[in-house]
């Protein structure tokens, strides 16, 4: 597929395949590899149940590894864009490592108001440490606007009142609050080490009842445990990144609430 | 005169702590980054699967004070065939696959082969007494409590 257009936004490069074109109101949702890989394997669904196509990628030759993805013969970047309809989905793997996560910060924002993004639903995962024995999961949230949480009227999600945040997704977090852009942290409880199929569908249950359009997580609950076993090797990279920004401090209790 | 040497002798005292710190960080840092290299490497040398038709399943030891506590994610495991054996501070886990699985799509490498058995070989931070160990599989997910 040709290059539509590329752009270098600090270290970073854009890339778009086709010109991207958002139906109102337009959602976007951002999954880095973190926690269960929930995030990661809720877009990864949503992508394939929606039928969106890839429509660019982000490269970093700083902040990335040395990676090339190839699929069905193309050659992608490690960062990859899906769209369809009033949807964008930046979709990624890779972790970049720590200080190339805050300039990546900072270009989802720019990226995401320039593409006129209404919403963004950023599906995350929670550690809880007996989620061996937990069948029903809690899902948590934490918007950054009242727009945003007006959204949420209504859903059977608890808002996250106390406790820290730590990963790609507190600073997503906090980059969009400082945008004043409409965005929605979703936190469902899940394992940290194990990649969490049944999280994720938890999730796009939530995200489906936001963006107001079916996407059906049956086949995903089945296919779960060929999912976890698909999935080892982006986890076991995952944990590696997460060690080194101290997601164990998400366990920790604060002083001061 | 007693005072200068005394304040020259604390100065070089000082000046010999900051060095063997310097020298202690500096250290760290070399054996840090020696293992993680080190790791990264036996990563690389031992992937996920193996050709032969296994697969390495990903393993978390949490120390809870009286126990440790061993997690094992064994997707599509049939739960009757898992064998978990010890012998010293190492722990012996087998598995056989409810069914044979491949990475269909996946050019060269693992998307040829088909995988029938979780193997791997764990290293434990104690010896471990078998008397004093419960293993508990569900959904595809071992625990294994180990009690000190």
């Amino acid at each position: 597929m040709e290059v539509y257009r590329e752009e270098w936004m600090g270290d970073f490069l854009v890339l778009e395949y086709k010109p991207i074109e958002l139906q109102k109101p337009s959602y976007a949702i951002i999954s880095l590899p973190d926690t269960g890989l929930v995030g990661v394997i809720s877009a990864w669904h949503i992508t394939k149940a929606l039928q969106l196509s890839e429509v660019g990628g982000l490269d970093s030759y700083t902040y990335l590894p040395p990676i090339v993805v190839v699929s069905n013969k193309f050659l992608r970047t490690p960062i990859r864009v899906f769209s369809g309809g009033n949807i964008l989905i930046i979709y990624s793997e890779f972790i970049p490592v720590q200080q190339g996560l805050l300039q990546l910060s900072k270009i989802l924002v720019n990226y995401m108001e320039r593409k006129g993004v209404d919403y963004v639903l950023l599906p995350s995962g929670m550690p809880i440490q007996n989620r061996f024995e937990v069948e029903n999961l809690k899902t948590y949230y934490i918007a950054t606007t009242p727009k945003a949480l007006e959204l949420l009227k209504n859903m059977d999600i608890e808002p996250f009142e106390n406790g820290f945040l730590a990963g790609p997704y507190a600073l997503l977090l906090k980059e969009f609050t400082r945008a004043r852009l409409n965005a929605i942290l979703l936190l469902t409880e899940s394992f940290l080490e194990f990649p969490d199929p049944e999280a994720s569908a938890k999730n796009i249950d939530v995200i489906s009842r936001i963006i107001g359009r079916h996407i059906d997580v049956k086949e995903l609950l089945e296919q779960a445990e060929l999912i976890r076993l698909r999935a080892r090797d982006a986890m076991k990279n995952t944990l590696r990144g997460l060690a080194q920004m101290r997601k164990d401090v998400e366990y920790a209790v604060p002083l001061h609430t | 005169m007693d005072e200068e040497f005394e304040r020259l002798f604390k100065r070089i005292r000082e000046i010999e702590r900051n060095l063997r710190e310097y020298i202690e960080d500096e250290f760290r840092k070399a054996v840090r980054s020696f293992r993680e290299d080190i790791m990264y490497i036996e990563g690389m040398l031992a992937p996920m699967w193996h050709y032969e038709g296994y697969l390495r399943p990903l393993y978390s030891i949490v120390d809870r004070g009286s126990y440790y506590e061993i997690n094992i994610d064994l997707p599509k495991a049939d739960e009757q065939s898992i064998d978990i054996r010890f012998s010293s501070n190492l722990m012996y886990v087998r598995a056989r696959l409810k069914e044979d699985v491949g990475f269909s799509g996946l050019s060269g490498r693992g998307g040829e082969a088909r995988f029938h058995e979780y193997r791997e070989v764990v290293e434990l931070p104690i010896r471990v007494d078998p008397q004093k160990v419960k293993v508990i599989a569900k959904r595809g997910f071992v625990k294994i409590l180990i009690y000190k």
